[in-house]
């Protein structure tokens, strides 16, 4: 079996709007801990500071993932006098989406579908 | 006049009724007595028995941690959440202040979102941090308090103070000023038993309870019961029979 057909079986089974998800903004690890640190404390307002303080992680490794959420709509990036701050976006669509997104990153078949596709992303 | 109950049955009476409207409150106290159990009864209370939503703005502890703690007393925050009455929002003293400082913030938004009427902010220690002038600590934290007061919130806030048993550094105290009212919760050792206490130091522009009260963490919740009797030098930590203290100073001698 070539990789074009194991990455189609992969795949397949995976609700389109997730897997366009995971695809377009959830491309590396450190984004799937950041959308799952925001699930968690959907009100969370800070610095990438004080959020890689509370993700466990330095603020040079989440800086540009944070950043490139915002770009790409799951984040709002807001000035705060010499601070950049970084929320979840308050759309109901996002939000919706990165329910589904954690709740089928609970199961492992999915999760296995997740790193198999970032690690394919990344090479 | 109005009060704000905060739900602990023992406190409400030290209190004359509950904290007055639109206040700030501090709540001081060592590791493990208490103070964030109180604040979070607060909230509670105001949800269930008011119906005045809740904000709790944390500086260390994850929505988890609170979900999971509010759970052990029976109070489902979690439910609380989804239902518009309650919000947690994890954050920082620096991002809070500048947020509320502006037109519009996450804050302000939170608080008209679900009508919030309360809010518990654990804790104002990480407030210190910011500088190490106190007189600009002070300004910092009055701006902050202030701009709670302004969204018509009731304000418990929480204080961790370093010792476990016997005074505290009072005299380099700024934030004791800034404040309404004042509630020192307390370790005392009474015959090599830890027990917990409960002060009422000040409360601007109402009476209140002199005494130093004991209180439990119940299964649901705090719970202040009847004075201490018969000793002095509670607040020590340490407190003496008052008897002793007789003899030591007039038998003795």
């Amino acid at each position: 079996m070539n990789e074009l057909d194991l990455t189609g079986r992969l795949m397949a089974d995976m609700n389109s709007q997730l897997l366009e998800f995971l695809q377009t903004k959830v491309n590396t690890f450190i984004k799937w801990d950041l959308v799952r640190f925001f699930h968690d404390n959907p009100h969370t307002t800070d610095t990438a500071e004080n959020i890689a303080r509370y993700a466990g992680r330095t603020a040079s490794t989440i800086s540009k993932e944070l950043s490139e959420l915002a770009r790409d709509g799951v984040l709002e990036k807001n000035q705060l006098e010499d601070m950049a701050v970084y929320s979840l976006v308050t759309d109901d669509q996002v939000r919706d989406l990165l329910e589904q997104f954690v709740e089928a990153s609970n199961d492992r078949q999915f999760r296995v579908k997740v790193i198999y596709h970032i690690i394919r992303g990344t090479r | 006049m109005e009060r704000m109950k905060t739900g602990v049955p023992g406190l409400d009476e030290m209190l004359w009724g509950g904290f007055l409207p639109q206040t700030a409150n501090l709540v001081e106290g060592a590791p493990g007595t208490g103070k964030t159990t109180l604040g979070m009864q607060f909230i509670y209370h105001g949800i269930v028995a008011c119906e005045e939503a809740g904000l709790i703005l944390t500086f260390e502890e994850f929505p988890q941690q609170y979900y999971r703690d509010a759970a052990n007393f029976g109070w489902d925050f979690h439910q609380m959440e989804q239902e518009g009455k309650l919000r947690i929002m994890m954050t920082s003293p620096e991002v809070s202040k500048a947020d509320l400082e502006q037109i519009g913030g996450r804050i302000e938004s939170l608080v008209q979102e679900i009508g919030a009427k309360r809010i518990l902010v654990d804790s104002l220690s990480h407030f210190e941090r910011l500088s190490k002038n106190p007189t600009h600590l002070r300004s910092i934290v009055h701006g902050f308090i202030n701009s709670l007061k302004r969204e018509g919130l009731t304000i418990v806030l929480t204080r961790e103070s370093a010792a476990l048993l016997g005074e505290t550094e009072s005299s380099k105290d700024a934030f004791a000023f800034l404040v309404d009212s004042y509630v020192l919760l307390r370790y005392v050792e009474i015959e090599s038993t830890i027990h917990k206490a409960v002060l009422v130091l000040k409360m601007r522009g109402s009476n209140h309870d002199k005494g130093i009260r004991q209180f439990k963490i119940a299964s649901r919740g705090l719970e202040v019961q009847s004075p201490f009797e018969g000793r002095e030098g509670i607040m020590s930590g340490n407190p003496r029979r008052m008897a002793d203290s007789f003899v030591e100073a007039f038998v003795q001698h």
